[in-house]
């Protein structure tokens, strides 16, 4: 994030939440779902605000030790998280919902790979889900998620790595959104 | 499109915040801490504790005795007598009190463990009880130390190093064995508050009967509270929910808070009364002090495998909350968590091994402007 410095925890922690509590939040809403959206939140802002003054900024931006604690707490809501991601598949309509048995083959096909996307990302070992959703939710660089996990720059890469071949596996080996964009035109 | 592409797009952007919710939620960061430390120096926090029992300690305070645990003799009736010697104590125009909070941690050099007591931090607090005159709070961090003279014996053989590494939650933090200088702000009546947000006036109206103070602070209505954020706020923050949170908070605004005689014996006996607080008769604080007791039913807390986490400090530990009071004076002597089922990262202590402590030096009640004293606790 470029701009103006962010308030300092130790000093200005109501100007740190009045920034980010709408993005912490929304981290919180996609990991967890939308019911678990405002506890993560509070949970991480006080959390934050009792380790305010050992933030250190030489270590990283605020933004990024906000995510840090977000991740640790959404981490102790390890079930609430398979179920968010169960009920992302079925944002589409299920493949194996009778009701829609007449939809397009396509179609259907399309909602069918969402769950399995879904069912590997769930089944990701923790650290690896943790970095992959850091770079893909939060936009945080390699630097940024070694620092909000307290990980090697190292580990970030080969977390990373092992995710992506995990869902590649996971989804047969192609690369199905691509197949899928590239027949839907 | 790559696979972390794919997963940005597999998340639908959720609903934003319904209005107000980060109001609230700094509204509850204004509030003062269940443990207020004097580092964090934010509202006034402190201690207790009346007259001349209370300026013995100090010269105790030096670690030459390990810390003991409670001694369970039959202790019915002790705290409730403590309470009778609360009610009649005089009070005067200014609350003060000067308290001592620290925490332990093990330290594992090959020459042996031993435990040290830091994040230890001195506040010295006073409120003028008239309405809108406010108070002050001054604080200052502590060298960190060994906890008791065993401890310092094991120091030593380690070479009686100065700075001390040590897991702290979820990172790696190392204190050391310098003070600070005292840090006072003056706090506007406004900004002095306790307890559930309490302000001195607020305090000074509190009724004195048991059933009513239960309900007002042993029966939080933010624990039942829909917004997740007061919820959390009770729960996580203040502990309300388990019973030695409870003891710990009420215990915490006995020692901080300019409460009237009356009303300090009502939730003394209020305390008492709760299911699953017990009178466990005479016991010695981590200072060394002699009084009676108060502990909850212990509770087990599990440090999981998470990354980073030391093995060292990973399993399961019981412990309980700890109030011990004055005798004489019905004041608190300190508040403490305790071991009762060694574990975790005090697999190697003793049931009674204190993981925390909040104890007062002085407190008291007096007619003239307090000042925080120049020279140290402990030596």
């Amino acid at each position: 994030m470029t701009g103006e410095p962010s308030p300092r925890p130790a000093d200005d922690f109501e100007g740190v939440a009045d920034l980010y509590f709408a993005e912490i939040r929304r981290y919180g809403a996609k990991r967890l779902g939308p019911d678990a959206a405002a506890d993560v939140a509070a949970q991480t802002f006080l959390e934050a605000f009792r380790q305010r003054r050992r933030y250190n900024p030489e270590r990283g931006s605020v933004r990024t030790w906000l995510y840090g604690i977000a991740t640790k707490v959404v981490g102790r809501h390890h079930r609430s998280e398979s179920r968010a991601l169960r009920m992302y598949a079925r944002l589409s309509p299920d493949r194996d919902a009778e009701e829609h048995t007449e939809r397009v083959d396509a179609r259907v096909s399309a909602e069918g790979l969402r769950g399995e996307l879904g069912a590997a990302i769930a089944a990701l070992p923790r650290g690896q889900r943790d970095v992959l959703l850091l770079v893909a939710l939060a936009d945080l660089s390699h630097q940024e998620v070694a620092t909000a996990l307290g990980i090697s720059y190292g580990t970030v890469g080969s977390r990373l790595n092992r995710a992506r071949t995990r869902l590649r596996k996971a989804l047969g080996g192609t690369n199905p959104m691509l197949t899928l964009e590239e027949q839907h035109g | 499109m790559d696979e972390v592409q794919m997963v940005r797009e597999y998340y639908p952007e959720p609903a934003a915040a319904p209005a107000g919710e980060v109001g609230r939620l700094k509204a509850l960061l204004a509030e003062p801490p269940r443990r207020s430390r004097p580092r964090l120096g934010w509202g006034l926090g402190g201690l207790v504790v009346v007259g001349a029992a209370a300026t013995v300690a100090v010269t105790l305070v030096g670690g030459n005795t390990p810390v003991p645990g409670p001694v369970n003799l039959n202790g019915t009736g002790t705290v409730l007598a403590a309470a009778a010697k609360a009610e009649q104590q005089p009070m005067g125009r200014y609350w003060y009190s000067r308290e001592v909070a620290g925490q332990s941690y093990i330290m594992r050099p090959k020459t042996g463990t031993y435990a040290v007591t830091g994040a230890l931090g001195e506040m010295f607090s006073w409120s003028d009880v008239r309405p809108g005159a406010g108070g002050q709070v001054s604080s200052r961090d502590l060298p960190t130390r060994p906890l008791t003279e065993r401890d310092a014996a094991q120091w030593r053989r380690a070479g009686s190093p100065s700075s001390f590494r040590v897991w702290s939650n979820d990172h790696y933090t190392t204190f050391t064995t310098k003070a600070t200088s005292w840090q006072t702000g003056g706090i506007a009546p406004e900004n002095t508050r306790f307890l559930d947000g309490r302000s001195v006036e607020d305090i000074q109206r509190l009724p004195t009967d048991q059933a009513k103070l239960t309900e007002m602070f042993l029966t939080h209505p933010r624990l039942k509270s829909k917004d997740p954020v007061q919820r959390i706020w009770a729960e996580k923050v203040q502990r309300r929910v388990t019973i030695d949170g409870k003891l710990a908070a009420v215990g915490g605004f006995l020692r901080n808070a300019p409460v009237q005689p009356k009303v300090r014996a009502g939730l003394m006996r209020a305390l008492a009364a709760q299911p699953g607080i017990h009178e466990i008769g005479r016991a010695t604080d981590p200072l060394g002090r002699a009084g009676v007791a108060l502990a909850s039913d212990d509770r087990a807390v599990t440090n999981a495998d998470e990354y980073g986490v030391p093995k060292a400090e990973l399993g399961t530990y019981r412990y309980r909350s700890v109030v011990i009071f004055d005798e004489r004076t019905g004041a608190v002597l300190s508040s403490q968590d305790e071991l009762t089922k060694p574990g975790g990262p005090y697999a190697e202590m003793k049931p009674g091994f204190v993981t925390y402590y909040a104890a007062t030096l002085k407190a008291g009640w007096t007619d003239a402007k307090p000042q925080p004293p120049a020279g140290l606790p402990f030596d």
